[in-house]
């Protein structure tokens, strides 16, 4: 179906090629996963698939890619875009029509099919993604998850035989990311799609996959195939795989089921267990920094937050779940006076923000918005350090710590004369803490800081919330990532619906939900373990008596 | 809903209808025929698309032209107040006549805003974008996105200030906007490449399918360009005839280049392989509405020939009032009687 003959290609002004001498082959009817780093050429992958590599980028393109018996790079992207249904990260960015199912016939539309078909087709593509009751709907009325399927099910009306996906799960809740794989499936086995995704997390997506296709960072050769011959070749994997694979468990399981079987085999149920001595991180409960107390916030109609109350102590982790709209965001931006409560109150430092400037708030409670490049404008790295600094009317000299050391902290500071907007996802993330964390606030608020990462830079996130914890800073964490908040966190609270449901120490919290399990915590429920160091911990203590 | 094309047909009437009269007894009841108009077809449940009522228009308007004209002109025989004639531009006689002409210039240019009012509040931007003629369909999807694109970016900024906001900047002088505005260009850049990704990938715009239809239609291509350049030709020499006092041979060129220009275009459209989803049904509600409209503007143009002129000056007088014309300003009413009750 889809075949690669020694494909390099090379981006315009690059010095480098994005994709260098790809050889590879997709059969028929597959779910095939690219995986591989940020910048490592998934994107430019899946767009070699209908022509938007070389025909939008530019660029030099030698080797021979094949489509179905076609070749993307003489077709063109309108050519192929009966042959391969495109579908982006940001579904929002890609809708040209206001309507649900005016943007499914668009498509059609440019096609000129018939009036009748059109009709049909676009009923059709409604109904294979569960959006039929959806289909009068105005599209900025939808969901996440919602609208991510409108994106997909306008890429099928034109009944393509490869559906391509670039990272569409990546602003999704772990529920709607969900449901929008189980679709995936559906399509996959009942009409028989080749799917092609590129996904950083692969938690949920490895079950279903039967191709992948691994882009390495240095110029090692790209791995293609099924997902157990090239898995033990890439280096980061969900930690299920980790896990497995530190255990020697071979094949590589890729569900938990497979994964079970191991351990009836290697682990008996005598087999005695020790729990791993979490770290009770003895939390100063006189050092509150933030504190809100019975906050409530409304926009017009409808209430965003009821009546939240939390306190965040110097020193620890609050991990902050909850699906989309759940009132997360909004929680964030009143804590640092962005948004005013209609009832409640506010304290940094003991006193309240009401009255206070969001600017001097938030010179003690830093704030990192979800898309950082909202916040990066300067010319050079060490310059939106600067920036911030000036902002807030600090010399340079009295910046309670130096820029310099600030960057070398974040692992930028070989990057301090860069343009921002040319560094990697996770590059300029940390450029955003950086120009958020130049004043030394006591406290830092997060809003999905893994959004987009892949999982180095997600460990180097996590490496630095660690030493800014045991520095002593207070951090609140918005995410969707579980796995991350059995890494990090200290606390956990659940919000649904604009009020906090659950809170506690993650393994309770974290294993009370389904949807919020770790994968570590899911393979081995009786134990209290939600990470890959908590389970070999455990099992190397268990396996210690019986050898 | 209505069929677009009837509410283009009804607004053409309208304009014309307001931009040949100065009566302020006409241009008052058409007026009022377009705000009842407006008022009926407003749906209830959904707030207000205009984002200006015509009512408050009128209150701005009506008096500063009125102000402007009686500043400015001198003309009129009722003088209510002189002005030091060494004050530069304003200096003179303020007439009544004159006060009255600005107002009536006010009350024409409500006129015009009640009747946009009527057809923004009738028809969905996108569905004029619809009746972009297909051989521009290009421009037609390009005017589409811009409608998605303002709200977006409006999103952005706001997301952009707070960030801004959060790390301490205030706003105080010019230069900082800068930190607002370089991310939302470079956003937008993004966003709009993005787009056009989505839109190619989505076949928009897709060249001819094969090598033979893409041969005949560049032979059509070139053909209608040829006689759209001829049509073009003749509006020009038209209008010079025109201006020459030939009057029926200029009119003659002019309507015949329009209708080659029409014709080209929908050869050209022809050619553009497009089809649409949205089925827009020409019923007896379209026939009546513009009908209606039909009727509004001959009757106007042919009984109002005597009346419809009217002038303050040099002396203010009563308007002239014509019954039939005046009844005829009616039609416009048809949408608000068809529109209503039974809407789908």
């Amino acid at each position: 179906m889809i075949d690669f003959a020694r494909v390099t290609y090379t981006y315009p002004d690059a010095t480098r090629p994005a994709l260098r001498d790809v050889t590879l082959s997709i059969p028929d009817g597959a779910f095939a996963l690219v995986m591989g780093s940020s910048g490592a050429g998934k994107s430019t992958l899946l767009r070699c698939l209908n022509g938007l590599v070389p025909h939008f980028s530019g660029g030099t393109l030698t080797g021979r890619v094949t489509v179905d018996g076609l070749d993307p790079v003489a077709e063109g992207p309108q050519g192929m875009s009966r042959t391969v249904g495109f579908v982006f990260q940001d579904p929002e960015a890609q809708f040209v029509m206001d309507r649900v199912e005016d943007e499914i016939a668009f498509a059609l539309e440019n096609a000129a099919i018939p009036p009748e078909e059109m009709r049909a087709r676009t009923t059709d593509a409604l109904e294979q993604l569960g959006l039929t009751p959806l289909r009068q709907r105005k599209l900025e009325t939808l969901s996440g998850g919602e609208k991510q399927r409108v994106a997909i099910a306008s890429a099928l009306a034109l009944r393509p035989r490869i559906l391509a996906l670039d990272e569409p799960t990546s602003q999704l809740d772990p529920q709607s990311a969900a449901e929008l794989l189980d679709a995936l499936v559906r399509l996959n086995t009942t009409l028989g799609l080749t799917i092609v995704l590129a996904e950083h997390r692969l938690e949920r997506i490895l079950p279903f996959v039967d191709q992948v296709i691994y882009l390495p960072d240095d110029d090692a050769p790209v791995l293609a195939g099924p997902p157990r011959d090239v898995l033990p070749h890439v280096p980061l994997l969900p930690p299920l795989q980790t896990l497995a694979r530190t255990l020697n468990w071979s094949p590589l399981p890729l569900t938990l089921e497979e994964a079970r079987h191991f351990m009836s085999t290697d682990l008996t149920d005598e087999t005695d267990f020790l729990n791993p001595l979490k770290s009770v991180r003895s939390v100063d409960k006189n050092t509150a920094i933030v504190e809100a107390r019975n906050l409530e916030v409304t926009y017009g109609p409808t209430a965003a937050l009821r009546g939240v109350n939390l306190t965040l102590y110097h020193g620890e982790i609050i991990a902050l779940l909850g699906r989309n709209g759940a009132g997360k965001t909004t929680l964030l931006k009143s804590l640092v006076g962005l948004l005013r409560p209609s009832r409640g109150d506010v304290l940094v430092e003991g006193r309240s923000i009401a009255r206070m400037d969001v600017a001097d708030v938030c010179q003690r409670v830093g704030y990192l918005p979800q898309d950082p490049n909202a916040l990066l404008f300067a010319d050079t790295v060490l310059d939106e350090l600067h920036i911030t600094l000036r902002n807030h009317g600090i010399p340079p000299a009295d910046a309670p710590i130096a820029p310099e050391t600030l960057l070398e902290c974040l692992g930028l500071a070989d990057k301090a004369q860069q343009y921002p907007r040319d560094l990697s996802v996770g590059e300029r993330q940390r450029v955003a803490l950086g120009a958020i964390m130049v004043t030394q606030p006591g406290a830092l608020l997060l809003d999905e800081p893994t959004r987009g990462l892949d999982y180095r830079a997600k460990a180097q996130l996590l490496e630095l919330l660690r030493a800014w914890r045991a520095e002593g800073l207070a951090i609140l964490l918005v995410t969707h990532d579980v796995e991350l908040v059995a890494e990090a966190a200290d606390r956990v609270m659940v919000m649904e619906q604009g009020e906090i449901v659950a809170q506690g120490n993650p393994a309770d919290v974290l294993r009370a939900a389904p949807t919020f399990m770790p994968q570590i915590a899911r393979l081995f429920p009786e134990q209290d373990w939600l990470t890959v160091a908590d389970a070999r911990y455990g099992l190397s203590c268990a396996s210690t008596p019986s050898s | 809903m209505l069929h677009a094309v009837a509410w283009f047909v009804w607004l053409v009437a309208a304009l014309i209808v307001v931009s040949t009269t100065r009566n302020p007894l006409y241009l008052t009841l058409a007026l009022a025929a377009f705000l009842t108009t407006a008022r009926a077809i407003r749906q209830p449940n959904e707030p207000s698309a205009a984002p200006l009522a015509p009512g408050r228009f009128a209150l701005y308007v009506i008096p500063l032209a009125a102000l402007i004209n009686a500043l400015l002109s001198r003309v009129g025989e009722t003088v209510l107040l002189a002005i030091p004639a060494a004050w530069p531009l304003i200096g003179g006689p303020i007439t009544a006549e004159a006060l009255v002409y600005g107002a009536l210039n006010g009350l024409l240019l409500t006129a015009l805003f009640a009747a946009f009012t009527v057809l923004n509040l009738a028809v969905p931007v996108r569905d004029l974008i619809r009746f972009i003629p297909r051989a521009f369909y290009p421009v037609a999807v390009v005017a589409s996105i811009a409608v998605t694109f303002a709200p977006t970016t409006l999103r952005q900024m706001q997301q952009i200030r707070e960030a801004q906001a959060i790390r301490g900047h205030r706003m105080r002088r010019l230069r900082d906007w800068l930190p607002l505005f370089m991310p939302l260009l470079t956003g937008g850049l993004e966003r709009a490449l993005q787009l056009a990704e989505a839109m190619a990938s989505h076949g928009f715009a897709s060249e001819t399918a094969t090598a033979h239809t893409g041969r005949a239609q560049a032979a059509c291509h070139e053909r209608s360009r040829m006689v759209s350049i001829l049509g073009l030709l003749g509006i020009l020499s038209g209008g010079l005839l025109t201006a020459w006092r030939q009057t029926f041979w200029g009119m003659a060129l002019i309507v015949t280049g329009g209708a080659a220009i029409w014709g080209a275009l929908w050869l050209t459209g022809r050619s553009v392989p497009h089809t649409t989803y949205r089925r827009a049904p020409w019923g007896y509600r379209e026939w009546l509405v513009t009908g209606g409209a039909l009727v509004a503007v001959a009757g106007f143009l042919f009984l109002g020939q005597a009346t419809r002129t009217y002038n303050p000056y040099p002396a203010l007088t009563w308007p002239a009032f014509d019954t039939f014309t005046g009844t005829a300003l009616l039609g416009f009413l048809l949408p608000a009687l068809v529109v209503g009750g039974h809407d789908d």
